[in-house]
């Protein structure tokens, strides 16, 4: 009876022993693939911004050694500005007047049309990008799921003859 | 001997059911689905991390060359759509003011010679102030009343109190400077010059030195 109560307790123990030593290597593994798992996380989010960022600053490095002027628009606050190198000419708000623009995703854009319309209602056409105007401008030209955007007449004047096609606009959100 | 071997083997599939169980990572299991060896999680956190570091340090870079590049200074914009011009200083806009600027009309001479007043676009730059400007009458002011041109250094060419107390050299004989038609500022009434108001032709005119950019589009 004694021997039989020892082996139980023998093999009880060893049983014990050899899962809770298991059973640590997995909580520390889980720990750490946890904690690993979270900084790759971060650790992404964070190059993409920094991606985004070093996006930015390379076309203001471009823009400083072009001799070209550009558009700065940044969507969220609804506010532009037309630029010569490091240089701010205009400052210029305008309104969204048609599509969405949730396909305009942060970057350049070029110019690749200037349209002149009847009575000044003039457009620049950034691609199947984004259209700019003046207030009142027609709206039936071009497909309106392209975003559109209208400075005031006065300002859209302005930047219309400030710019060329192949001209940069950097689009910010 | 057979309660031994009982204990045995109900040991051994327990163990095994354990085993199984240790191998499901419940962390791992929701983002991936076959588990990753931390040694390969480690180095991929590393490579993330070094990545990071790389970007950080070149974009600090470009940071400090756009700085490098970024002066500060005062410079003017004169948009000739809307005829203002604006004394600016980094983002800050000092001053604001009507100009006249180029008419864009062309003025002919019967001798074949003609002239189209427009101000000169670009990036120009002050290359000199004057006060108390005298206009030297250019040849096409005489075409355009219809006058006969006098000589080059006729007395007639000089005129002062035309162009206000200040003048402010852009080359080319092109100026920043006064005029007595205020009520045309705001316009495209002049030869290609800018014309200000007396008061903020006297601020810029302070402002300004040799070297100023002056940006006209």
């Amino acid at each position: 009876m004694q021997s039989y109560v020892t082996s139980k307790t023998v093999w009880l123990l060893l049983l014990f022993s050899i899962l809770l030593m298991g059973a640590d290597n997995v909580e520390q593994d889980g720990e750490e693939r946890g904690k690993l798992l979270e900084q790759q996380k971060q650790l992404s989010v964070r190059i993409k911004t920094l991606k985004r960022q070093q996006d930015y600053l390379v076309f203001q490095r471009a823009m400083y050694a072009s001799d070209s002027k550009y558009l700065i628009i940044n969507i969220s606050k609804k506010t532009g500005q037309l630029k010569y190198k490091n240089r701010v000419l205009k400052d210029f708000h305008f309104k969204r007047v048609s599509g969405g623009v949730s396909s305009l995703t942060r970057g350049a854009l070029t110019l690749t049309q200037k349209i002149e319309g009847t009575r000044g209602r003039n457009i620049l056409v950034f691609g199947k990008s984004l259209v700019l105007q003046g207030k009142n401008a027609p709206a039936n030209e071009l497909e309106v799921t392209i975003p559109r955007f209208a400075l005031s007449k006065k300002d859209f004047r302005s930047v219309y003859y400030a710019i060329e096609p192949g001209a940069k606009a950097y689009i910010m959100r | 001997m057979f309660i031994v071997t009982r204990y045995f083997r109900v040991s051994v599939v327990f163990l095994m059911v354990m085993a199984i169980v240790a191998t499901y990572s419940p962390t791992g299991a929701e983002t991936v689905p076959a588990p990753r060896s931390i040694e390969k999680l480690r180095n991929d956190v590393q490579s993330l991390r070094e990545q990071a570091t790389q970007l950080d340090e070149e974009n600090q870079g470009l940071r400090n060359m756009l700085r490098d590049t970024d002066d500060n200074e005062l410079y003017l914009v004169v948009d000739t759509e809307s005829n203002r011009l604006e004394m600016r200083q980094g983002n800050t806009i000092v001053l604001t003011a009507k100009v006249g600027t180029g008419s864009r009309q062309v003025v002919k001479e019967d001798r074949g010679r003609s002239w189209y007043f427009e101000s000169p676009m670009g990036s120009l730059t002050v290359l000199g102030r004057e006060r108390n400007p005298v206009w030297i009458r250019p040849d096409w002011s005489y075409v355009e009343e219809n006058m006969p041109i006098p000589p080059k250094n006729d007395p007639d060419r000089f005129v002062p109190d035309v162009l206000g107390k200040y003048a402010i050299l852009l080359g080319n004989g092109y100026k920043i400077h006064g005029t007595k038609w205020k009520h045309l500022l705001g316009t495209h009434f002049t030869h290609g010059c800018v014309s200000l108001d007396d008061d903020n032709l006297e601020i810029v005119y302070k402002s300004v030195k040799n070297g100023t950019k002056v940006y006209i589009y």
